[in-house]
């Protein structure tokens, strides 16, 4: 049988296709069909698992962690987009039916409905995963608001050991690998598009199936907690052997990376497949905004070191279920070689977790200062500057855990200097702003506040970075108040001011001004509250990961406790003014902040195949103040569009 | 502008100084790490007061009127500038990374006379050894003062990790590979040894005592300390040392620990022994097997285990 696709009528031309004959309710790709789907997988994944011990004689044939790890992490995913529907599309070009018509049906959102859905449009895409990546920030945010009653005063109050473990564990797994990482994914999926004048992303399923795999991800990390033994507890960086030996809540993370991972990589394709090709008449590379630059780099990060770490976790997994020796010393394996590959991914990964925000940061800036961005081929080089550097200091999380010697002068140069690209980053955003006309919006507050922050955590990435110093300080306080600078300080406000951002563009309508300027002063003045002191205690002698501690830091505990309780509380002003002026803001209009990038040229929220005209790109993206200059002219031409792409 | 950097210079200063950052050295390591420290932070108040200036006085000199819908100036670079802000900051970090280097290779010479102290670690406990002295074993590590001691040690289980904070140095242990670090204790004390790495459930208790003595007093308790071996051993100071109440709680030891079941009113020796060398024969109910290591058959002496059952089982009391 061939898999020629023979239509038993001539094609119908685009819009007269038949309507698809209705399926049942529980055929209907949809979460129904997937509830039934991802149980059914499971059952085959359990009875492939006991055939083949019974096939072998393996006593017991019922081993539940195998069953567990073939049937509910592997097969039951997989049943689950199936049942949703993300390959139909690629099953009946299989399985040699007639393909299904394109009617655009999975296209665009017209109910709520439609975000329960698979969707291969990359504006629903976009909200999907922000609305998503939302919900884990509040459970890895109310995680940390448990650990921190718990260290208010030393001595165990109101969780055991395993489970404080279990929950500082998941705290930074569920941010980094359920925010932090998919976040600039979703907002890259609604505006990058939008901003280089392309219709949609290059690969609109694909793009749908890299949403859905997110979900199953957080899930399987959340579901740890009720796997025997509690969750995964050997903090998020897992390390081998502890991470081989903790309770089977462990694999829940080994294989959640791999759902977490698989997303961003067929994300990161699309983006580089889309920016590469897509990009409008006279949308040069010297032309496209720096956020699109910046998400060009991170993709290039995420395609080359993220097959890194699925190989350290499925490593770590083989070495639990198949007995084999890659990090355990009794079998001749070597412990510190899961360092090794796990950094050569996690080091990039704190680049992919910022480079985006700081494309954001530049849009922002220059928006809001009036003026073109200072040295913007050396900001776009400086994007490329850390990429490559990026992968030559992976070693510098090494310097006490007992490497060659030799490595760690030369690894420390290599992380010293990734402070020049970042430093020219910042100098050029502080020489964007001199002179300008800077008008102080909620994004451009969280811009400002972003800098100040992220540049205290740059300069305690000095001090780690320094060899002598790092010996001292790895492994403390000091080394979470560096990485919260950095991932909070840094990261997060940039999200924010993205958010604030672009909410007028995906939403039509604008937030509440006061909401988001008290939600910026709470973030910043709680943010330094909560993690400054926090260098302080690790300095002195407070290591990390603890559940109990020495009497003498009672005091600055309880200090950092109450404040970060006031920054979870400032995070819900956040979302009250995000929800509320989504249901009944006042219309924004297409251009409020008077932008001259593509998506802001058209509607609020954007048409359904975003430009009605070609724009024809005929300058840079920043040229505030330069008269008469233009980013993009419309040249007409909707329906050549509508055909070239439909 | 000059103003407002000069102030928040003045203040990151009085932040740096005032505030006692680093715990008072006991080390010739931990005094090169403070000079590298004060090395950095000197260049990164510079870097924060500048950085802060521009933005504190950007927002309140170039804020744009209410009314005013104009644009700034096009200014689109300046070569100079650009070329400027990336080397200045290239040759202040290879400053300090120099100044690293260097610092990092002398806290690596442990001097003419080296001390040689060998390090065991496992899930929750520390152990000592000192093999110019018979190979004398020890729960809690006791130090000459003025001496290079070159520390060579391995991990049984997990990963754990060395560091005494007011000695600067730190090293992972790691199972099947020795590590070795560098330090020269240079007052008498008492510190603690904490445990760094997250290695289980009890990694918050996995601490041991030390103490630095003057070299004569050094002298004196190795010599103690070998002409005993073979003699009585204090159950009580073995309990406290061994690290066995982290987990545990014992009343007499006065610990309350609570990663394991609490030892007190135990009176059956044979069953104390064999929880001791084997944890997995029986195991209390709302407890976890595979916590406790089960190693301590073989690193205690047969006379610390019959010390340790005889002060658990209240016979010693």
């Amino acid at each position: 049988m061939t898999t020629v696709v023979d239509h038993e009528q001539p094609a119908p031309a685009h819009g007269q296709a038949a309507p698809p004959r209705r399926r049942g309710f529980l055929m209907r790709p949809g979460l129904v069909r997937s509830a039934w789907c991802a149980a059914l997988f499971f059952w085959i994944g359990m009875y492939i698992v006991v055939g083949l011990r019974w096939l072998a004689g393996w006593e017991p044939i019922y081993d539940w962690t195998l069953i567990v790890l073939v049937g509910g992490l592997i097969a039951a995913p997989i049943g689950f987009l199936t049942g949703l529907g993300a390959f139909d599309y690629w099953l009946h070009y299989l399985s040699g039916r007639p393909t299904l018509p394109e009617d655009h049906s999975g296209h665009g959102a017209h109910s709520w409905k439609d975000y329960f859905r698979v969707n291969t449009d990359h504006k629903v895409i976009g909200v999907q995963y922000t609305v998503t990546v939302f919900i884990f920030l509040i459970i890895g945010g109310l995680m940390a608001m448990i650990f921190r009653a718990e260290l208010a005063e030393p001595g165990l109050q109101f969780v055991d050991g395993q489970t404080f473990n279990g929950l500082v564990s998941m705290h930074a797994t569920l941010l980094i690998f359920t925010f932090l990482v998919p976040v600039f994914a979703g907002l890259g999926n609604y505006v990058i598009p939008l901003m280089i004048g392309a219709p949609d992303m290059a690969f609109p399923r694909l793009n749908a199936l890299s949403y859905w795999l997110l979900p199953i991800a957080g899930v399987m990390f959340l579901a740890s907690f009720l796997a025997p033994g509690g969750a995964f507890a050997a903090g998020w960086t897992g390390y081998a052997p502890l991470a081989t030996e903790q309770p089977v809540g462990s694999m829940f993370f080994n294989m959640g990376v791999q759902w977490a991972g698989a997303s961003s990589i067929l994300t990161a394709l699309n983006f580089l497949v889309t920016i590469i090709t897509m990009r409008a008449p006279g949308m040069t590379f010297w032309r496209m905004p720096l956020l699109v630059w910046a998400n060009f780099t991170t993709s290039l990060l995420v395609v080359l070191a993220t097959p890194f770490i699925a190989g350290s976790q499925f490593f770590v997994m083989f070495d639990r279920v198949m007995h084999t020796n890659f990090f355990v010393p009794e079998g001749g394996g070597y412990a510190l070689g899961y360092q090794h590959i796990f950094w050569f991914y996690s080091h990039p990964a704190v680049y992919i977790m910022v480079l985006p925000g700081f494309g954001i940061i530049s849009e922002v800036i220059a928006v809001f200062s009036r003026k073109p961005i200072f040295g913007y081929r050396l900001m776009a080089i400086s994007l490329v500057g850390i990429l490559v550097l990026g992968f030559s200091v992976w070693a510098h999380h090494l310097f006490v855990a007992g490497m060659a010697d030799w490595l760690r002068v030369p690894m420390m140069i290599t992380t010293l200097l990734i402070a020049v690209p970042t430093g020219v980053k910042v100098f050029s955003w502080l020489a964007t702003m001199w002179l300008g006309k800077i008008h102080l919006t909620t994004p451009m507050l969280f811009a400002l506040g972003f800098i100040s922050t992220f540049v205290l955590g740059g300069l305690s990435g000095i001090y780690l970075g320094a060899v002598p110093i790092d010996i001292h300080a790895s492994d403390t306080y000091f080394v979470v108040a560096h990485i919260h600078y950095v991932f909070f300080g840094g990261s997060l406000m940039t999200v924010f001011a993205g958010v604030y951002y672009w909410f007028p563009k995906m939403t039509g309508r604008m937030y509440n001004e006061r909401l988001g300027k008290l939600h910026f002063w709470l973030t910043f003045v709680a943010l330094n509250a909560t993690f400054f002191p926090m260098h302080w205690v690790g300095l002195l002698g407070m290591p990390r990961r603890v559940s109990d501690y020495e009497e003498r830091f009672a005091d600055v505990n309880m200090f950092i406790t109450v404040a970060s309780f006031v920054l979870g509380a400032s995070v819900f002003v956040f979302f009250y003014n995000m929800i509320v002026s989504w249901a009944r803001g006042p219309v924004a209009g297409d251009n409020p902040w008077r932008s001259m990038t593509l998506e802001w040229q058209v509607s609020s929220p954007p048409p359904i195949f975003n430009f009605d005209e070609i724009p024809t790109v005929v300058g840079g993206p920043y040229e505030y103040g330069v008269p008469g200059a233009k980013h993009a002219v419309m040249t007409g031409g909707a329906s050549t569009l509508q055909e070239a792409h439909v | 502008m000059v103003a407002i950097g000069i102030v928040a210079a003045v203040l990151t200063t009085l932040v740096a100084v005032l505030i006692p950052w680093l715990p008072t050295s006991a080390s010739e390591e931990m005094d090169r790490i403070a000079f590298v420290y004060w090395f950095a932070t000197v260049i990164c108040i510079g870097i924060f007061a500048l950085v802060a200036a521009v933005i504190v006085y950007s927002v309140f000199a170039f804020r744009a009127q209410p009314e005013d819908d104009g644009d700034g100036p096009p200014i689109h670079g300046h070569t100079g500038l650009e070329i400027a802000w990336t080397a200045v900051p290239a040759l202040l970090v290879i400053a300090i990374g120099v100044v690293s280097a260097v610092v990092l290779s002398k806290n690596a010479d442990a001097g003419d006379n080296p001390l040689k102290v060998k390090v065991y670690a496992q899930q929750f406990a520390w152990r000592f050894e000192y093999p110019d002295a018979k190979g004398l074993k020890s729960y809690e590590l006791v130090l000459p003062v003025d001496r290079g001691i070159e520390f060579e040690m391995t991990a049984a289980d997990v990963i754990h990790s060395f560091w005494i904070p007011e000695m600067g140095q730190k090293q992972d242990l790691l199972p099947g590979v020795n590590t070795a670090i560098v330090i020269t204790p240079h007052r008498t004390g008492r510190f603690t040894l904490i445990c760094t790495e997250l290695c289980g459930l009890g990694h918050a208790t996995m601490r041991a005592p030390v103490r630095v003595l003057s070299q004569a007093d050094f002298e004196t308790w190795l010599a103690d300390r070998v002409g005993a071996t073979g003699g009585t051993v204090d159950g009580k100071a073995l309990f406290a040392s061994a690290g066995c109440g982290g987990c545990h709680t014992f009343k007499p030891a006065g610990s309350s620990g609570a990663v394991g079941p609490a030892v007190d009113g135990l009176t059956d020796a044979a069953s104390v022994r064999q929880s001791i060398v084997d944890p997995g024969a029986v195991v209390v109910s709302g407890f976890s097997d595979g916590v406790m290591p089960t190693t301590f058959g073989d690193s205690f002496s047969d006379e610390e285990i019959d010390a340790l059952v005889a002060f658990l089982t209240g016979s010693a009391r």
